[in-house]
């Protein structure tokens, strides 16, 4: 007898209700990202951020000078693990069931953030393609700016929902309508 | 207490991001030392008023030990070093 097990995302059950067509801003979950947190050993900082910067299809989110979360949506986990073993002075694990991924966007994006988040994240300081640890509705997450008018929150699985209704409640003045995105 | 901290890795961040881990300049004794020495470091204290030095944890960012040097009347900052910085004999 084989055994099937279907995915169920831990933010499914809050997206139910009507909403018939996403809005300007928009927050999207991500249904099934693949990441992996990954830390260089002491004295390969340098080579391994340059060697992860090489990897096709994946972002490298920056954690701390020695530490980071390999983020794809295009990949497997297989290859990425594949990809992130030549790495030498690298050591790695599988998050994706551990992690949350978020994208916020719209054109009030920093307005929404700035109820969640106690940083400057004004261009010219927090420029597209720019990642931080920080504190994201009280939670430690991870912040990206991935567009003019898009970031993308990490935050671990067990505290998404909360992060999810705060995100939400946030954005209600902007009607920020929420789905899932592959 | 001061409220922003500029960590050498995150930028200028929020108090709360951090935790403090207690007083950065007793200096541990070696492994042999008198219990009075090991006493001293793991119990005695200075309690000044002014200028401290701390180790603080950024907990909710980069997850690494700082070294925040600090007055404690005017809430002033005067320097955040990565404690492993400072252990190599990074600016004091």
């Amino acid at each position: 007898m084989s055994i099937s097990f279907i995915h169920r995302h831990i933010l499914e059950d809050r997206m139910s209700g009507y909403e018939p067509s996403p809005n300007v801003n928009h927050l999207t979950v991500i249904r099934r990202p693949v990441i992996f947190s990954a830390i260089a050993h002491a004295g390969h900082e340098v080579s391994v951020a340059e060697a992860l910067s090489l990897v096709e299809n994946i972002v490298a989110r920056s954690v701390s000078p020695s530490d980071w979360l390999v983020v794809s949506q295009s990949t497997d986990a297989g290859t990425i693990a594949t990809s992130l073993a030549a790495i030498p002075g690298l050591s790695f694990a599988e998050q994706s069931d551990g992690q949350v991924l978020m994208a916020l966007s719209g054109p009030d994006v920093r307005t929404i953030l700035a109820k969640c988040v106690a940083v400057d994240l004004h261009a010219d300081v927090f420029a597209e393609g720019f990642s931080a640890p920080m504190m994201i509705c009280r939670v430690a997450g991870n912040l990206a700016r991935t567009g003019a008018d898009t970031f993308e929150i990490i935050v671990p699985r067990s505290y998404a929902g909360y992060v999810f209704d705060e995100l939400r409640e946030a954005g209600r003045e902007h009607a920020v309508t929420r789905g899932f995105g592959e | 207490m001061a409220s922003l901290i500029t960590c050498p890795h995150c930028g200028r961040r929020p108090r709360e991001e951090f935790s403090i881990r207690g007083d950065a300049v007793p200096e541990r004794p070696a492994p042999a030392a008198s219990e009075e020495a090991w006493h001293a470091y793991v119990y005695l204290r200075e309690n000044p008023r002014g200028k401290i030095r701390e180790y603080w944890h950024h907990v909710a960012g980069c997850r690494r030990w700082l070294v925040v040097e600090r007055d404690n009347l005017t809430h002033e900052v005067f320097a955040v070093t990565d404690a492993r910085d400072m252990a190599n004999g990074g600016a004091a």
